[in-house]
């Protein structure tokens, strides 16, 4: 090995904290507001010395702010709630539906099945509005408007293909002579899918659930469209939370990392499946 | 259970695999399918198992019929070349698979995987995932999970192939007993034509989706049906040379480094067509100078190996030939030498065909007409 | 003792019970999704049918076909060009910061130490982060009141710095929020793509001296082409599409600067509630995004084959 000279590894070390800052100060930087109370945010220069205060988290929790109006009522927890509810129902239903799918499609090569895998995939890459618009219209007619049920079964536009995609490319790399031995020594299919595919096929079941809770997570324009206040997620209660608090800065921040933690704690512990995830399985991590 | 294939076809895609494959297997026989890879041995398993389907023909176990019948209901029990265990479940699970199908009590199914692990000698890794095992306990795992379950039809594919040498060899002398007390009907998959000889009562040879010869392994070697298989069978390989049969002072003869070498009568009607004559190397022996019949040659070199030395040695056309004898037995010093060839172990090709000319074989009526 | 398990499975009449035909197994199983599917297609349909319509919410009287005129009067309209303008413009601009600033960064974390995994992992937090709430914390950060970049903005004499409110910095703002939450996603793809390259042509580089810069032109460039290719075009794809950003930060504001498709539609739908050119501007969007998901799978698929093959 060669040593690396001087000035190229300080510039490197340079570059790299210049990375960090800026992908990180925003994270950080909303960390600390919500540990401030509203005069120090307001306070002019900025400064990082203050007194930490929880009392924005305990607003939230208790859904009781304080205000020099008043005493406001918000319902943040309800849209963690709500966020946890769509979340966890739309990756149950979404493994339910694309497990089997995804057997079907890596195991048994039929005719069509390139073209529908394909056709699934294309639904990750068009325009939500254009499906979420007409459906706005047909949740009114079919009772679907503003239900939970509505918003999972929606959801499966993203959760769908990422689990189709993902775990189609761990059921493949199961040799297929496992599982016709465990035909040939006398199990059914049903058997042989639930005692040896699925098992095998485990950790990317779990690493495509993961991922697909955290998009399901951080959606948006979903909830927008079909939900009305009490059955929105934190990304959209957060968007009503901001003007219907006025100033209460530390509060909205407060509510923010609440939001973000979850799906940084998944991702902390699904980080190796990220890269694969993310690229549907294009490259492996 | 006997086994019977009519006229099996498959294809993936434009690739034809298997083209008309006919079959019979008697009950407690074991057949060894052999053949190069792409032949279409382990295809031809897999439709026997069941796992995939014949576009074609049909396959009959104890005279009943498997079309739509589900691999699980065909009382087979099947090996892999890679061993396809289950590597999530420990050895003794593997081994208990065909078993917990058809819901055996615990304590059955224990003595039932005891005795085959002891009869394969892993009883004592039976708690170790495969993963923890050794090759050759996974080939024997393997190779317990097929007959655990006692089945009629027994598919070996290719089971040695990812073993070392010294494994092969015992599992060789080994396997013949343990599927004689299985008692089953067994094909056995194999490139290795040692194997096919030690293991068969028959061999049914494979190329190109094609079974181009069964027959006992004595018929497979003597009597080769075209070039090809005889190439195949045999180590070294079998000595080929081109020649024209000519007619002779005592029947039919071919030249070879300048002497003419009397052959069967029976080849006189391939006298004057382009023929490949084939001799086993154990069909030639050093001679002394002036012997009868015998043929002048150039030694080149001699290779010493366990049972036998095989010497390489130049006919006076420069064509290369081989030479085999029993290791210890006096050989030929460098340079000029003579051999003699058993000229009742010859084997004489069709060049063109590739197929042997049989000369029992009565000459056929076409033929008679022309030459009346 | 029962002859059961001495005895060869009998092959007896079958288990009478019932039993999947082996062809219909496949479409049974993926049955399920396919419907789910099929029902997302109908809406699909009905917002094809919406874009031929005269159809404003606000009169349901006057609904009725116009075929090709919702298109035919995107050709005089300049807000459907300054749309089209602007969405272009963020997806180009977006994109292609990313992948300079995506590939600056794989180059500088791709060798494997404990420091470079710490950071790489660390940046993929503004992946994780929903880009609504990405572009709250930005909001909260250029607020002209309190904000932290507001006031740093002000510090290098930039003055009254308005961000996202100022026409003129608006587009400058949510292209940096879409680099912060998108750049990790190019980087790590980019990351996993070095680091799988065959290691000789670089030792054998090295052990003649070629430059590096050669090196990277040469050899790194052109072995991660693919790489590349997958990163931008999955980019370009979502990027046109930008809605969450956009949307949460200023609504399209100020005036029509950011009104992007997906906004814009947004605004057509539920503010003018003009449902047939809301739906033709969704159907032009999702044109493009066909035309490049396409080139997008094919080039996807290539690099798929590859990734398993290596595994």
């Amino acid at each position: 090995m060669h040593a690396t000279p001087t000035i190229e590894r300080i510039l490197r070390g340079t570059a790299i904290a210049l990375v960090c800052l800026f992908f990180m100060f925003p994270i950080a930087w909303i960390m600390l507001m919500s540990i401030q109370t509203n005069e120090t945010i307001l306070r002019v220069p900025p400064s990082v010395v203050f007194a930490p205060t929880f009392e924005n988290y305990q607003a939230l929790i208790t859904g009781k702010l304080e205000t020099a109006a008043g005493t406001l009522e918000i319902n943040f927890m309800r849209n963690l709630w709500n966020s946890l509810l769509l979340s966890t129902s739309s990756v149950a239903l979404g493994l339910v539906l694309g497990v089997p799918a995804a057997y079907a499609f890596a195991r048994l090569k039929f005719r069509g099945s390139e073209d529908i895998a394909f056709t699934l995939l294309s639904f990750r890459f068009a325009p939500p509005l254009l499906v979420l618009l007409p459906l706005t219209i047909y949740f009114q007619q079919l009772g679907l408007a503003n239900t939970y049920g509505g918003l999972i079964w929606v959801y499966q536009l993203i959760v769908l293909p990422l689990i189709l995609w993902i775990v189609r490319g761990y059921f493949e790399d199961i040799p297929a002579d496992i599982e016709y031995a465990y035909r040939i020594a006398g199990h059914g299919f049903w058997a042989t899918f639930r005692r040896i595919a699925l098992p095998l096929a485990g950790p990317g079941i779990a690493a495509a659930g993961l991922l697909a809770f955290i998009f399901a997570w951080n959606n948006f324009v979903f909830a927008l469209v079909l939900a009305s206040a009490d059955k929105q997620p934190v990304t959209v209660g957060a968007l009503a939370f901001v003007t219907a608090s006025g100033i209460q800065y530390g509060q909205v921040a407060a509510g923010i990392v609440l939001s973000i933690a979850p799906t940084f704690a998944l991702a902390l512990y699904a980080q190796r499946y990220l890269v694969e995830g993310l690229s549907l399985g294009a490259v492996k991590g | 259970m006997s086994l019977e294939l009519r006229n099996i076809e498959k294809a993936f895609g434009k690739d034809t695999v298997l083209d008309g494959v006919s079959l019979t297997v008697a009950r407690g026989e074991t057949l060894v399918l052999f053949g190069p890879s792409g032949a279409g041995k382990t295809v031809l398993l897999r439709l026997i198992a069941g796992v995939i389907e014949p576009d074609a023909g049909a396959i009959t176990i104890g005279g009943r019929d498997m079309d739509g019948v589900e691999p699980e209901d065909r009382g087979i029990g099947m090996a892999f070349q890679n061993f396809a265990l289950f590597p999530h479940m420990d050895a003794f699970a593997n081994i208990a698979a065909p078993l917990t199908a058809r819901h055996q009590t615990k304590s059955a199914m224990r003595e039932t995987v005891g005795a085959v692990a002891r009869l394969l000698k892993i009883d004592h890794v039976l708690h170790h995932r495969p993963k923890e095992l050794s090759n050759g306990q996974k080939q024997r795992t393997a190779l317990a999970r097929a007959l655990a379950g006692q089945p009629s039809v027994l598919l070996l594919d290719d089971p040695l192939r990812n073993v070392d040498a010294k494994l092969r060899f015992e599992m060789r002398l080994e396997l013949p007993r343990l599927l004689k007390d299985q008692g089953a009907t067994v094909i056995y998959v194999t490139q290795d034509y040692k194997e096919a000889m030690a293991l068969g009562h028959r061999i049914a040879v494979m190329a190109g989706g094609r079974i181009r010869q069964i027959g006992t392994p004595a018929e497979i070697y003597l009597s080769p049906a075209d070039i090809e298989i005889a190439r195949l069978f045999g180590d070294p390989v079998i000595n080929l040379l081109d020649v024209r049969p000519e007619r002779g002072s005592q029947g039919v003869q071919v030249r070879l480094s300048d002497q003419a070498l009397a052959i069967d009568a029976g080849f006189a009607a391939a006298i004057g067509r382009d023929c490949v004559l084939g001799l086993r190397p154990e069909a030639l022996r050093f001679v002394a100078e002036g012997s009868p019949g015998a043929i002048p040659v150039e030694v080149e070199t001699e290779t010493p190996l366990n049972e036998k030395t095989v010497t390489l040695a130049l006919t006076l056309r420069g064509r290369e030939i081989m030479v085999s004898r029993p290791a210890g037995t006096p050989g030929p010093d460098h340079g000029r030498a003579h051999v003699a060839v058993d000229a009742g172990h010859a084997l004489l090709f069709d060049r063109a065909s590739g197929a042997r000319i049989d000369p029992a074989a009565p000459v056929t009526p076409s033929r008679k007409e022309a030459v009346a | 003792m029962t002859t059961t398990h001495t005895q060869s499975l009998p092959p007896g009449p079958r288990r009478h019970r019932f039993r999947v035909s082996r062809r219909m197994l496949p479409y049974l199983l993926s049955l399920p999704a396919l419907l789910t599917c099929i029902g997302i297609l109908i809406p699909f349909l009905t917002a094809v049918a919406y874009s031929l319509q005269r159809y404003r919410l606000s009169q349901p009287w006057a609904r009725q076909w116009n075929w090709g005129q919702n298109y035919l009067n995107f050709l005089s309209d300049p807000a459907f060009w300054n749309t089209l303008k602007v969405s272009v413009t963020y997806a180009l601009v977006t994109v292609v910061v990313e992948l300079l600033l995506g590939l600056g960064i794989a180059l500088l974390l791709q060798r494997r130490s404990r420091l470079n995994n710490f950071v790489s992992i660390m940046l993929l937090m503004p992946l994780m982060t929903a880009p609504a709430l990405a572009a709250l914390m930005w909001k909260l950060m250029t607020n002209p009141g309190f904000g932290i970049l507001s006031y740093l903005a002000g510090l290098i004499g930039l003055g009254d710095f308005r961000w996202a409110s100022d026409p003129q910095t608006a587009m400058l703002t949510v292209v940096i929020v879409d680099v912060w939450v998108y750049t990790p996603f190019i980087m790590i793809l980019l990351l996993a793509g070095l680091r799988s390259l065959p290691q000789q042509p670089f030792e054998a580089a090295a052990l003649d001296g070629v430059p590096r810069l050669f090196v990277f032109w040469r050899i790194t460039l052109p072995m991660l082409t693919p790489f590349l290719l997958t990163a931008t075009l999955f980019r370009v794809i979502e990027s046109i599409q930008q809605f969450d950003i956009i949307y949460a930060m200023t609504q399209g504001g100020p005036g029509d600067r950011l009104t992007v498709f997906q906004v814009e539609a947004y605004l057509n739908f539920f503010q003018s509630t003009n449902v047939g050119r809301s739906a033709a501007l969704l159907m032009i969007l999702w044109a493009i995004t066909y035309a490049l998901s396409n080139v997008f799978i094919k080039n996807w698929l290539r690099l798929r084959e590859r990734s398993r093959g290596n595994a």
